[in-house]
């Protein structure tokens, strides 16, 4: 069900010739050339549309966008902190939805947006990020542009850099070659495995344009809070030279490094390419492919190469869903069954130890309504609860 | 931001020059040398240009100090940026050249891409400046080109007084951050500079830098000396060179200003006038709208929203704001449908539009194209640029 | 302390680097242990620096890229608590968000070394110089130390550690660099060598305060109105004694290195005779010389003032030398919405200073170089025009906001 306050409807868009030619992000910005993070922007602005409010945290797509009092946003627009992409999103949406609910402003479905870079995203926002997606009240959608490093900042390690690669926190010396020894932190699966309430989180990159606008829309359409996350080649933190942005976001694709996904209420899905080598129809390119026509692995030598393979393979050949859920599953509950299921509902959990336990057995919830407890509807019955009194605090 | 520098106050003029002295006649005073370079490409290249010129300095006894222009970081992959470096005989003068944001006059500008000598936009709200808008009277602009004097005072503003165009021949050295793009450039300009203006530095000095350190072997001596002998150096007279029209900046003051940091959107359709990323470009693409499929792959990778929809659904491209990244060549799946072409071949066209020049005359805008194309066309092959040695 | 010059004397490389560089390289000498990196510029090339020094295997420590301000700053009061010494830093609002960490290592006296690049706090996000984000922990009991150049950057470093780590004070120690001025521009700066150092900066030892299993103590319980006067008035009883502690830290540091100027709180350039005087911090003192020179061959008596250590405030020592003048120009690169006269922070803490004196200047107040905005000698002209304006007793505003667009 809707969260109230209605979410804007849009279409997906599916082909490039179906995309609306109208810019909500112009022209005259300050970004490098061949910059794959602010396309995500034109492309996000451009499927949202005209009724939209757009957050921008601190970060290469503040300044170098809205850059020296000017601004090439022709939606409305407002700076917020480095990791408050999360809050900025609750804070402007909630003030939308209490305006309209007490009639001091006209409803009508406003698109919310908070972006913000893997820096301010995925390290230092981690919590309010994760806060917002357990606000199911409010519709907003957190689009975090990862181009992999604090690229503002003239590029430093974050929680989203590659294992190995080359920052000015982690430039390659005579003692350590390798000082950036992180594993890149799986985030939109993260989020997914912890926020069940959320209705949409997916993963994409403006390499692969229509893909991303459509998920896009499919975020805003949701309701609720929603996350998106988008892979950024980054000519100067990656060091390439910048006509080959596109290229290298598809390479990462097709070498089964990043996955694009999206789990739309409850149902987790691979897309595109990453689907098709699911599928067995492509075979994952080697991740040398991708790696040795960047200057950030430059220094890489045979065995960094393998370690990086090493870890890829992994990932696909042990991760509960490859890209998604970075664990296997050892038991003792089995999930039968070959048809994906909405939410579990109708698995079937053999030699679970609480079969036929009363208050644990799935039947005894039938005829229990599936909408979830709504607080906010004036019928809510709190005579049942008598000693439940608010809370004085400490 | 360059402060001190509002509308209404002149150009920098005599405010520093020792009265009537020229740059290369005043002997004991400081000495500033600007290195204009192509964002992230070229930084490392000009971090090493400055530092080689204070340390030949020091061989005289002199001191020296490295700025950063701060308002160009982070730099962006092509937006044009400085550094400076100053010298000066002692540390009273050198401390009157600190703490500064840039030095208010150069003595040497050295460009090291010369497609940024049609002007160079670095930010918001300052238009494109000349290329030498604070060289100093009498000051030497060094540009690194194959392309002769005549034809770069076809693009860099006229002065009313005598200054001095060296020329070191050739291609710009385009690195990055991570690999440095070891290819004898470095050593060249220092070896041209040596040459051209022994004030700064003597080529003794220079080479006697290069010899102390162990990491470099005869190779950049080599090339130290070839950019010495093969700079040529063209002496501008006072009004040579193109028209002047650049109009300096009038920033709003505060109580123009609107409260609380706002400005107004974009508005629908229009672009940001505030800022214009054109002289980011090295190269430009040249569209043929004959064999253009219409997939519009070019439109939608576009990072800069450069290209327009035609009523025949075709891509015009707004050259205002295109920076030549190159990813609509790339992305093109029409072989030579979209090639990129040096900037420089583009004087007499500017940034206006050259879709109504093909609506026009389809016949000669092919000739026009297959003309840009043959002379200055540009294929990257390499995925980030390793060492080749400079020719 | 006593010094012992190492045999053979003190031999100093001459290098040309920025004055984030320079603070990396006392960070090698002083042998600093941990580390914790967050990008935010322009303090973050020191971090830079130090990443570059620990991979060619010139520093051995630990260095850690946190994921926000307030995790690098409570990584390193840590490490700092188990006998780490330890070197941090940030600019504008990435030191705000480590405030909450900023607040408590002060009370637990834990000696953690900060370079604070100044920088403006957002909004609009500027990443030019103004003060302020050092000055907000100024009554917390961080020392405070402003910086001209690359040199004053190795120097003040060392000297941090040694102030700060002294038993007598132990207290955390914050340097003021200006950005891109000195953060960003390169300077020549003299770099001793290892025994000359160590024969300066005796190691980190906390003594009985160390958490170890061998030292069972539980440090910072939970207290209340019966406990924390007491506390805090220990505390004030410490930061009493920065200066002799600063004093005898100078001293050395000078017979050592042959650096550090006559007073260590203050530099006093050209202001033997002088009739009235500016003052200031940071880099801003290389342009008022220009001015201080220009105008004396002109035959006006001016000098210049730079204070050196804003926390603990040289009150005694500034209310005599101030008392020879009689007026006085503090150029703050700060600003101070609603406070006595509108004026700055150092203005503000000055006059409090010299209200007791029984010679007082007179006082003006200039605010410029906001948001990395030069200050360039003809504004240090100006203020010094207005300032002899209040020398020669005529009426001139209390505050005066120099280069700002009308």
């Amino acid at each position: 069900m809707e969260a109230p306050g209605r979410a804007l409807k849009l279409d997906p868009i599916k082909s490039i010739k179906k995309a609306p030619a109208e810019e909500f992000y112009q022209s005259g910005h300050r970004t490098c050339q061949g910059c794959l993070s602010a396309l995500p922007m034109r492309l996000m602005a451009k499927a949202a549309g005209p009724r939209t409010i757009v957050l921008g945290t601190t970060g290469c797509m503040y300044v170098a966008n809205t850059t020296y009092m000017s601004t090439p946003w022709v939606v409305p627009w407002m700076h917020t902190q480095l990791g408050a992409a999360g809050s900025a999103a609750v804070g402007t949406s909630a003030g939308l939805k209490a305006l309209m609910r007490k009639g001091k402003m006209k409803d009508e479905p406003i698109n919310v947006i908070a972006f913000c870079g893997d820096g301010g995203g995925a390290d230092m926002g981690l919590a309010a990020i994760s806060a917002a997606l357990t606000d199911i009240e409010y519709n907003l959608l957190i689009f975090l542009y990862d181009n992999e490093s604090y690229a503002n900042t003239d590029i430093q390690t974050s929680g989203q850099t590659p294992w190995g690669a080359v920052t000015t926190f982690s430039p390659p010396g005579k003692k350590h070659r390798i000082m950036q020894r992180r594993w890149k932190k799986n985030v939109p699966g993260m989020l997914a495995a912890g926020h069940p309430d959320t209705k949409y989180i997916a993963s994409g990159t403006p390499a692969i344009p229509v893909d991303m606008m459509d998920k896009v829309r499919a975020a805003l359409s949701a309701g609720g809070p929603t996350y998106m996350h988008v892979l950024d080649p980054c000519p100067k933190g990656w060091h390439y030279d910048p006509e080959h942005s596109n290229e290298l976001g598809k390479l990462a694709i097709e070498t089964g490094i990043y996955p694009l996904y999206e789990i739309k209420d409850g149902l987790c899905k691979l897309t595109g390419v990453t689907k098709q080598i699911a599928e067995g129809k492509r075979q994952r390119k080697p991740v040398r492919e991708y790696l040795e026509k960047q200057g950030r692995f430059a220094h890489f030598k045979n065995q960094d190469y393998a370690y990086f393979q090493k870890k890829i393979d992994e990932m696909w050949e042990q991760w509960l869903i490859p890209g998604v859920v970075a664990f296997t599953y050892g038991g003792p509950i089995n999930i039968a069954g070959e048809e994906a299921k909405i939410r579990n509902r109708n698995v079937v959990r053999e030699n679970a130890s609480w079969v036929g336990m009363a208050g644990h057995s799935h039947e005894e919830f039938e005829g229990v309504s599936d909408e979830p407890y709504e607080p906010w509807r004036d019928d809510n019955e709190m005579d049942e609860y008598p000693n439940a009194l608010p809370s004085t605090g400490q | 931001m360059p402060t001190g520098r509002e509308a209404g106050d002149s150009m920098p003029g005599d405010q520093d020059t020792i009265e009537g002295r020229t740059s290369t006649e005043v002997r004991d005073e400081a000495k500033s040398v600007e290195f204009t370079y192509r964002g992230i490409f070229q930084k490392t290249l000009a971090a090493n240009l400055c530092k080689h010129v204070v340390m030949a300095a020091r061989k005289r006894d002199w001191l020296g100090s490295t700025i950063q222009r701060y308002s160009d970081s982070p730099e962006r992959n092509g937006i044009p940026a400085k550094q400076f470096a100053v010298i000066a005989p002692d540390t009273e003068t050198l401390e009157g050249h600190m703490a500064k944001y840039e030095p208010n006059e150069l003595d040497v500008i050295t460009v090291l891409d010369d497609t940024m000598c049609d002007g160079i936009e670095s930010w918001a709200w300052y238009g494109r400046q000349p290329i030498n808008v604070r060289l100093r009277r009498g000051g030497t602009l060094l540009v690194i080109s194959n392309r002769s004097a005549e034809e770069l005072l076809k693009v860099i503003p006229r002065k009313p007084w005598d200054w001095t165009l060296a020329i070191v021949p050739g291609t710009p050295s385009m690195g990055g951050l991570w690999v440095y793009r070891d290819d004898g450039t470095d050593m060249r300009v220092l070896g041209a500079i040596a040459s051209a203006r022994p004030d700064i530095f003597g080529f003794d000095a220079i080479s006697a830098v290069v010899k102390d350190d162990e990491s470099l072997d005869n190779r950049y001596l080599d090339a130290l000396r070839s950019g010495h002998d093969e700079v040529s150096v063209y002496e501008v007279s006072a009004g040579e060179g193109k028209e002047d029209d650049y109009e300096p900046v009038k920033l709003p003051g505060w109580k123009d200003m609107r409260e609380a940091i706002i400005v107004e959107a974009v508005k629908p359709g229009e672009r940001n006038p505030h800022y214009r990323s054109s002289s980011d470009r090295t190269m430009r693409p040249v569209v043929n709208f004959d064999t253009c499929i219409k997939c519009r792959q070019c439109w939608i990778d576009c990072p800069d929203e450069c290209f327009e929809i035609s009523e025949e659904e075709l891509h015009p491209i707004n050259y205002s704001y295109c920076t030549g990244c190159g990813i609509c060549a790339n992305v093109c799946p029409v072989e030579d449908c979209i090639v990129m072409v040096n900037d420089l071949e583009f004087v007499e066209e500017g940034d206006k539009d050259v879709f109504p020049m093909w609506e026009d005359d389809k016949d000669a805008y092919h000739e026009w194209r297959e003309e840009k194309i043959a002379r200055g066309r540009i294929d990257h092959q390499a995925h980030f640029n390793a060492d080749t040695w400079a020719k | 302390m006593t010094i012992t010059i190492p045999s053979g004397g003190v031999q100093q490389t001459e290098k040309l680097m920025t004055g984030t560089q320079a603070v990396a390289q006392a960070v090698r000498l002083a042998d600093v242990d941990v580390m914790a990196a967050y990008p935010i510029r322009p303090y973050d090339g020191v971090m830079q620096a130090v990443a570059k020094l620990i991979a060619n295997g010139e520093l051995d420590a630990e260095y850690i890229v946190a994921e926000g301000e307030h995790s690098q700053f409570e990584i390193c009061k840590h490490a700092s608590a188990v006998g780490s010494r330890v070197f941090v830093g940030s600019s504008g609002v990435g030191w705000m968000y480590a405030m909450e960490s900023l607040a408590v290592t002060p009370p637990l006296r834990l000696p953690v070394v900060a370079m604070i690049g100044n920088r403006a706090l957002d909004d609009p996000g500027a990443f030019g110089v103004e003060h302020n984000d050092a000055m907000c922990v100024r009554d917390l009991g961080w020392q405070l130390f402003w910086v001209e150049d690359a040199q004053e950057c190795f120097d003040a470093t060392l000297m941090a550690y040694r102030v700060g780590e002294d038993k007598r004070v132990s207290f955390p120690v914050g340097l003021g660099v200006d950005g891109a001025f000195i953060t960003h521009s390169q300077a020549l700066v003299k770099i001793p060598d290892q025994k000359s150092v160590d024969a300066y900066l005796p190691p980190y030892d906390l003594g009985d305060r160390l958490l170890h299993p061998d030292n069972p103590i539980s440090i910072a319980p939970q207290a209340n109105e019966d406990w924390v006067m007491e506390i805090r008035k220990q505390t004030d009883e410490a930061a009493r004694r920065v200066k002799d502690v600063i004093r005898e830290a100078h001293a050395d540091f000078r017979e050592l290195f042959g650096r550090g100027g006559d007073n260590p709180f203050f530099e006093e350039y050209r202001t033997e005779d002088a009739d009235y005087v500016l003052l200031g911090m940071g880099s801003l003192g290389l342009p008022a010389k220009v001015m201080v020179r220009r105008l004396r061959d002109k035959g006006e008596k001016v000098g210049f003032i730079r204070l050196k250590w804003f926390r603990p405030f040289p009150d005694v020592e500034l209310a005599e030398t101030l008392g020879r003048f009689r007026a006085v120009g503090v150029v703050d690169r700060d600003y101070s919405y609603g406070s006595p006269s509108q004026g700055g922070v150092l203005y503000t803490d000055l006059r409090a200073a010299l209200y007791n004196s029984e010679q007082r200047p007179r006082m003006v107040n200039f605010i410029g170089g906001l948001g990395g905005r030069e200050l360039t000698p003809e504004m240090m002209d100006e203020m010094a025009f207005i300032t002899k304006k209040a020398y020669d007793g005529e009426e001139v505003p209390d505050v005066s906001w120099i280069g700002v667009r009308e």
